[in-house]
């Protein structure tokens, strides 16, 4: 059972605000009780298609829907949905429709493992995915990225069949973890639309499930609540909401909407947030931002020439020319050394700069999440550049794909399309870095005027000089000539 | 229950996958030759010899060039190679971009038969 308490320290009624769901039309599609299901069903069956065309489709990379909607389309909207909206494809999430059918048959019956109710094994997975992205060069190989979709249904299945609530999205799902970190950024969050109507409630549904009389004695549920555990009225930002509505759905007083919010606004406060807790006690959240936001640079460095050059001398100097030591040891070097020392060395400077008696590594744990604006500006830059240059790509891929079937009813495939000039995008690049900069710097200063209020200036400095070497850095990256390869012995 | 079904689609995917065959071609022999070696960014000559299974020239052919990055979403390059002597066929591609390349050929010859093949051009440097 649930235990609900609203009195703990709900957050301040927002003034008239922008809400989504009070939107004509878009309002009331999200407020449909079947909504989620629609926003599901087209991509769910994009996602059968990308798996077909991976499997038995073209084997080369740009003539195939797999590899075209995962490695250029997919990403490209998923963060610039992140940045202008919300989490809006955990909401439309097709591994989610097969899981709910299949639930239908097979009921969890566990809880998750309390060992595991944590981000570390959700972080885990996030670096091996990018880590297999690199080794076996899933961007080139449809048949690859078919069998990791597949997986994906596989592991969700797996998981959510045996364990209860949303166990998977909430502790497992890489994707998901990736957008609830972006989603920090967010200009929209699920929230409370007035607290005293919260206040007032008795039932509780938007957690306990809204029940009803079954056939039998018992009660069953007629709507479920938040699976995620977080308590609307006590709910605080993005982290761990997937945009499922369900909260919205289970409201009895219509007191849930998607409202406006300033993005980021959240990193600058630390209150304790239902279903987390406080962040800067989150040494796993902290995790997952040092990977999203170091993992970007990474993502990125593996798309240019000094990458082969670096990955060549490590061979040398392993005596190896196979590829899965040396890429094991630049992964170390960004995930674990550089983050180490950089955000170490900050912590220690500011600490001693300010004077202040705070411990090393909970402070470096509060920090970690103001490099996430810049993270997420890496990201944006980086799969913002493949959106936009390839744009157009998926026209010929789907009148090819098409065809293939025997029905030619799109035309002749139009190789030629490809997307916007490198020209325009690369300014949009540097200004999506540059705003990255600018949140992780407000984001920091923020926190240096909260933890030392006496000296905020000398605790900022050492953080914001880490803010603009990354961003330097990713600058660089940006605009290195790209190399996309795959054949490290070539180098 | 749920279970048998699904892993009799999930073994059902890998065999399908596993039978996949690539283009074996239908008597016809392409050798090909891409210059400069390495291959670098900027333009590339292309020279192909078309052979049937007795290793005579086949003249008459049309050939086109399609150069594709490794990467989705990338700009496509083409091109078209002329006949210079029966058999003999040279075009250029310009490669705008380093890393791996494929070079397809579409091919038709002279009988109407429309073949393709790949060819793999990895790791073109930049200059």
């Amino acid at each position: 059972m649930v235990s609900v308490r609203t009195k703990m320290s709900s957050p301040p009624d927002k003034p008239e605000t922008f809400d989504l769901l009070r939107v004509p039309g878009i309002g009331n599609l999200l407020r449909w009780r079947h909504a989620r299901t629609l926003l599901q069903i087209p991509l769910l069956i994009g996602a059968v298609a990308m798996i077909a065309h991976g499997l038995l489709g073209p084997s080369l990379a740009p003539k195939n829907l797999a590899t075209t909607l995962s490695w250029v389309h997919f990403r490209g909207v998923l963060v610039l949905v992140l940045l202008l909206a919300g989490n809006f494809f955990c909401l439309a999430c097709p591994f989610m429709l097969v899981r709910q059918t299949v639930r239908r048959f097979l009921r969890p019956r566990l809880n998750w493992p309390r060992k595991l109710r944590n981000k570390w094994l959700s972080a885990g997975l996030f670096v091996a995915i990018l880590f297999a992205y690199e080794l076996f060069d899933l961007w080139a190989s449809p048949w690859w990225t078919a069998w990791l979709i597949v997986g994906y249904f596989a592991a969700i299945l797996a998981v959510d069949s045996i364990f209860k609530r949303a166990s998977f999205c909430k502790f497992v799902c890489p994707i998901g973890q990736f957008n609830f970190i972006a989603s920090l950024l967010s200009p929209l969050e699920v929230m409370v639309r007035n607290h005293d109507v919260c206040d007032g409630c008795r039932t509780k549904d938007c957690i306990r499930d809204r029940r009803a009389a079954g056939p039998g004695t018992g009660l069953v549920v007629i709507q479920r609540g938040c699976e995620l555990a977080l308590f609307q009225p006590l709910k605080i930002g993005n982290m761990d909401c997937t945009f499922c509505l369900d909260c919205v759905q289970a409201c009895p007083h219509d007191n849930v909407g998607i409202l406006g919010r300033l993005p980021a606004s959240e990193l600058t406060t630390d209150p304790r947030r239902s279903g987390i807790g406080f962040f800067s006690r989150r040494k796993d959240l902290a995790a997952v931002a040092i990977m999203f936001s170091f993992g970007a640079l990474l993502n990125a460095f593996g798309m240019v020439s000094p990458v082969y050059a670096l990955e060549a001398w490590i061979g040398r100097w392993l005596h190896t020319e196979r590829e899965a030591p040396v890429l094991g040891l630049i992964f170390g070097l960004f995930l674990i050394v550089l983050p180490a020392v950089l955000i170490g060395l900050a912590a220690w400077l500011a600490r001693a700069a300010a004077g202040t008696r705070q411990a090393l590594v909970p402070m470096t744990v509060r920090y970690a999440y103001g490099l996430v604006p810049l993270g997420f500006g890496t990201w944006l830059a980086h799969y913002g550049f493949h959106f936009l240059t390839g744009l157009y790509t998926i026209v010929p891929v789907t009148q090819s794909a098409v065809a293939s079937l025997g029905w030619p009813l799109l035309g002749e495939p139009r190789w030629r399309l490809t997307g916007l000039s490198i020209y325009v995008v690369q300014p949009l690049e540097l200004g999506f870095l540059i705003l990255g900069l600018a949140g992780s710097l407000l984001v920091v200063h923020s926190l240096s005027e909260e933890d030392s209020p006496a000296h905020p200036i000398r605790a900022f400095v050492p953080w914001a000089a880490v803010c603009v070497a990354l961003c330097a850095a990713a600058v660089w990256l940006m605009l290195q000539p790209m190399e996309m390869r795959g054949t490290f012995g070539a180098a | 229950m749920i279970l048998r079904p699904l892993l009799t689609l999930g073994a059902l995917l890998f065999l399908v996958g596993c039978h996949r065959t690539l283009d074996q071609g239908s008597g016809v022999t392409i050798e090909t030759d891409i210059l400069p070696r390495p291959v670098r960014t900027g333009p590339a000559s292309v020279s192909l010899k078309i052979m049937d299974d007795h290793k005579k020239p086949l003249a008459g052919a049309r050939v086109e060039l399609e150069g594709d990055m490794s990467h989705p979403g990338m700009a496509p390059v083409f091109g078209e190679a002329k006949e210079a002597a029966p058999g003999y066929y040279r075009g250029s591609l310009r490669f705008t971009m380093a890393g791996d390349w494929v070079v397809l050929l579409h091919l038709t010859l002279a009988d109407g038969r429309v073949l393709e093949r790949q060819v793999p051009v990895n790791g073109v440097g930049s200059h």
